[in-house]
């Protein structure tokens, strides 16, 4: 569970560069809740912070009961991110970068193995478990990276952009790797600016814009929130214009 | 906590293990600094002619063998009176070698037999050693004249008593060359614990920004104090390695290359080979911590290169200037960090004792800074401007 209070954070010398500006919003377990917005809406700074990466200058927000600013120590462990920076270790094997994190988790040895195995076996990254990542294609450094934010089985997933860089069978497959952990009770939060990969994922939808919440619903309560014809239009509705937005 | 700074300096070792081609050049360079730069210098010393020639001797008793100290004198040597303290003189390097005439010295030559002159000095002084060489030849040289002349005027010819006609030709350039080796492996020493870790270094901390991979680091539990600390653990590991590959060069070169002589009273053991370890100790410990601090500040490892170039100018400045001040050095340079190895290091060259309390000593300052940089390092990566720019 993910409650967001009013967050807000500024950047530049006069902190007049508003990223995020007084955003609410919750995120449910056993739920994928997306985050659409055009570029520079502020998504990535808004899972910065709910990441602990950043403090923010105003508002709340508590991940798994825990506050982002007060409890810094317990969100960690209790999230996975795949964030917009998602670099592996090009001289460690995929297996490698992925325990490396778990290390850092806190995950035994005997549990490692196991997981690991299960998160290649998911993500179809067997076969190159135990090559060295310097020479995988974009869509399989992405699956390790994903396989590496989960490897200590996090009730809160928070991914950025997942689907970037991948081809149409990887993304159906992250798909069910991400429905599969929906039916595990578990809360994720997806942000993204493929209005299709939201539609198709998520239970929920909140739609950013300028860093603030521009509406929020499932994707029917938009549809008749914005009173357009069909969702594509009531997005470009609800934002103003369909800039940034990738059909 | 302790778990998680091993787990960090682990992966990086095996990281670094497995950058082949930096890790191979590392060692390599490190390896083939002492034979390639010990055979440079001799081959240096070898071709250089006897230049300018700056001798000093004092003399005790001169008015005992005036036609000795004309010789001398003619010989371009100034001759000064000796202090009534110059053997205590000597044995602190203040003065570089005193000549002692025997009081019976004309009575013996009057009577046949050999005049004593005694040449005091101490042969571990690495400045005086071209002084010393220069007056034992020059008494030499008295020596066969003088036997030439008694032999000339009994009607032989000099040849006859001298069957061997060996010439010295003094390879040493003023003073420097014996110097100039021991400051070699000095100064070898305290370059690889800088330049030895410089790589994994900005590798390990300019290269995560660089490669995106600094970002997830940070969002998993471990402190950004714990990170610093495991990736100074596993670069001093390292750098230990390197500057013992480093010295441990020096020592083979030293031990087995039939290397001309040099009038260098070397003696480089095993044991030394340890002496040396334990006087860069701080040093191995400082030098990765303030390489990870600037490689930190780098956005991309281009960018972290130059903030370490500053580094390594002042550091390889420091024991040249020492070098060439050639000064007996101030009793609290022993707190001043690479200053204070570069002199205990000397110690050890010259066959000094190294007493534990200067070690300590020259260890307080860099291990202060050890922390200091680490802290540093850590504080630089909490900041949240690290995550901007990629």
């Amino acid at each position: 569970m993910i409650a967001i209070d009013a967050l807000a954070k500024a950047f530049g010398a006069k902190r007049d560069v508003r990223a995020v500006d007084s955003v609410s919003m919750t995120a449910a377990d056993g739920a994928i809740t997306g985050v659409l917005g055009p570029n520079g809406a502020g998504k990535t700074t808004l899972l910065r912070m709910l990441a602990t990466l950043i403090v923010p200058d105003g508002g709340h927000a508590t991940v798994d009961g825990h506050d982002i600013v007060r409890e810094r120590d317990q969100v960690r462990r209790s999230i996975g991110v795949l964030s917009d920076a998602r670099g592996l270790y090009p001289r460690l094997t995929a297996r490698e970068n992925i325990a490396y994190f778990g290390t850092l988790h806190g995950v035994p040895d005997a549990v490692m193995r196991e997981r690991a195995d299960a998160l290649l076996a998911a993500l179809n990254l067997d076969a190159l478990a135990d090559r060295r990542v310097q020479g995988f294609s974009q869509g399989e450094k992405m699956k390790v990276a994903i396989a590496r934010a989960l490897i200590h089985d996090p009730p809160v997933i928070m991914l950025d952009e997942p689907t970037n860089g991948l081809d149409i069978m990887s993304v159906r497959a992250l798909r069910e790797q991400l429905r599969a952990l929906r039916a595990a009770g578990k809360c994720l939060l997806f942000s993204s600016h493929v209005m299709q990969e939201v539609v198709a994922l998520c239970d929920r939808i909140v739609i950013l814009g300028h860093g603030r919440v521009v509406a929020q619903g499932t994707a029917a309560e938009l549809v008749a929130q914005s009173g357009a014809a069909t969702l594509e239009d009531a997005f470009v509705t609800l934002l103003g214009s369909g800039e940034g937005l990738a059909a | 906590m302790l778990s998680r700074i091993l787990a960090i300096a682990r992966k990086e070792l095996v990281d670094a293990s497995r950058d082949r081609r930096t890790l191979t050049m590392t060692i390599v360079s490190a390896a083939l600094a002492g034979p390639i730069f010990l055979m440079l210098i001799f081959n240096l010393i070898a071709s250089q002619a006897d230049k300018s020639r700056d001798v000093k001797l004092a003399v005790v008793a001169a008015e005992r063998a005036p036609a000795l100290i004309d010789y001398l004198k003619r010989q371009q040597v100034t001759i000064t009176v000796a202090p009534a303290d110059y053997e205590a003189k000597i044995r602190a390097g203040d003065l570089d070698a005193a000549l002692l005439i025997d009081e019976n010295f004309a009575r013996d030559v009057a009577d046949g037999r050999a005049g004593s002159v005694q040449l005091v000095f101490d042969r571990s002084r690495d400045r005086a050693q071209a002084a010393i060489g220069e007056a034992e030849a020059l008494l030499r040289g008295y020596n066969r004249l003088w036997g030439q002349q008694r032999l000339l005027l009994r009607g032989i010819a000099p040849t006859v008593g001298n069957p061997l006609d060996l010439r010295e030709v003094n390879v040493a350039t003023p003073r420097q060359s014996g110097a100039l080796v021991l400051f070699l492996v000095a100064f070898y020493g305290l370059l690889a614990a800088i330049v030895g870790g410089m790589a994994f270094a900005l590798e390990a901390t300019a290269g995560e920004r660089e490669r995106a991979s600094l970002e997830p680091l940070l969002m998993t539990p471990a402190s950004t104090l714990e990170i610093a600390t495991g990736k100074w653990l596993s670069l001093a590991i390292f750098v230990l390695l390197i500057v013992f590959i480093t010295i441990g060069g020096f020592y083979l070169t030293l031990a087995f290359a039939p290397l001309p002589s040099v009038g260098v009273p070397f003696l480089f053991s095993a044991r030394d080979v340890l002496r040396f370890m334990a006087v860069l100790l701080p040093l191995v410990a400082l030098m990765p911590a303030i390489l990870l601090w600037l490689g930190s500040r780098g956005r991309s490892i281009r960018e972290a290169q130059a903030n370490t170039q500053l580094l390594l100018f002042v550091m390889t400045l420091v024991p040249a200037a020492q070098m060439f001040l050639q000064r007996k050095e101030p009793d609290w340079l022993l707190y001043v960090p690479v200053s204070a190895q570069y002199v205990l290091l000397n110690r050890v060259l010259r066959g000094d004792a190294l007493a534990t309390i200067d070690l300590l000593q020259a260890a307080l300052v860099p291990l202060l800074l050890t922390a200091a940089a680490i802290w540093a390092f850590a504080r630089t990566w909490s900041r949240e401007a690290v995550l901007a720019g990629k």
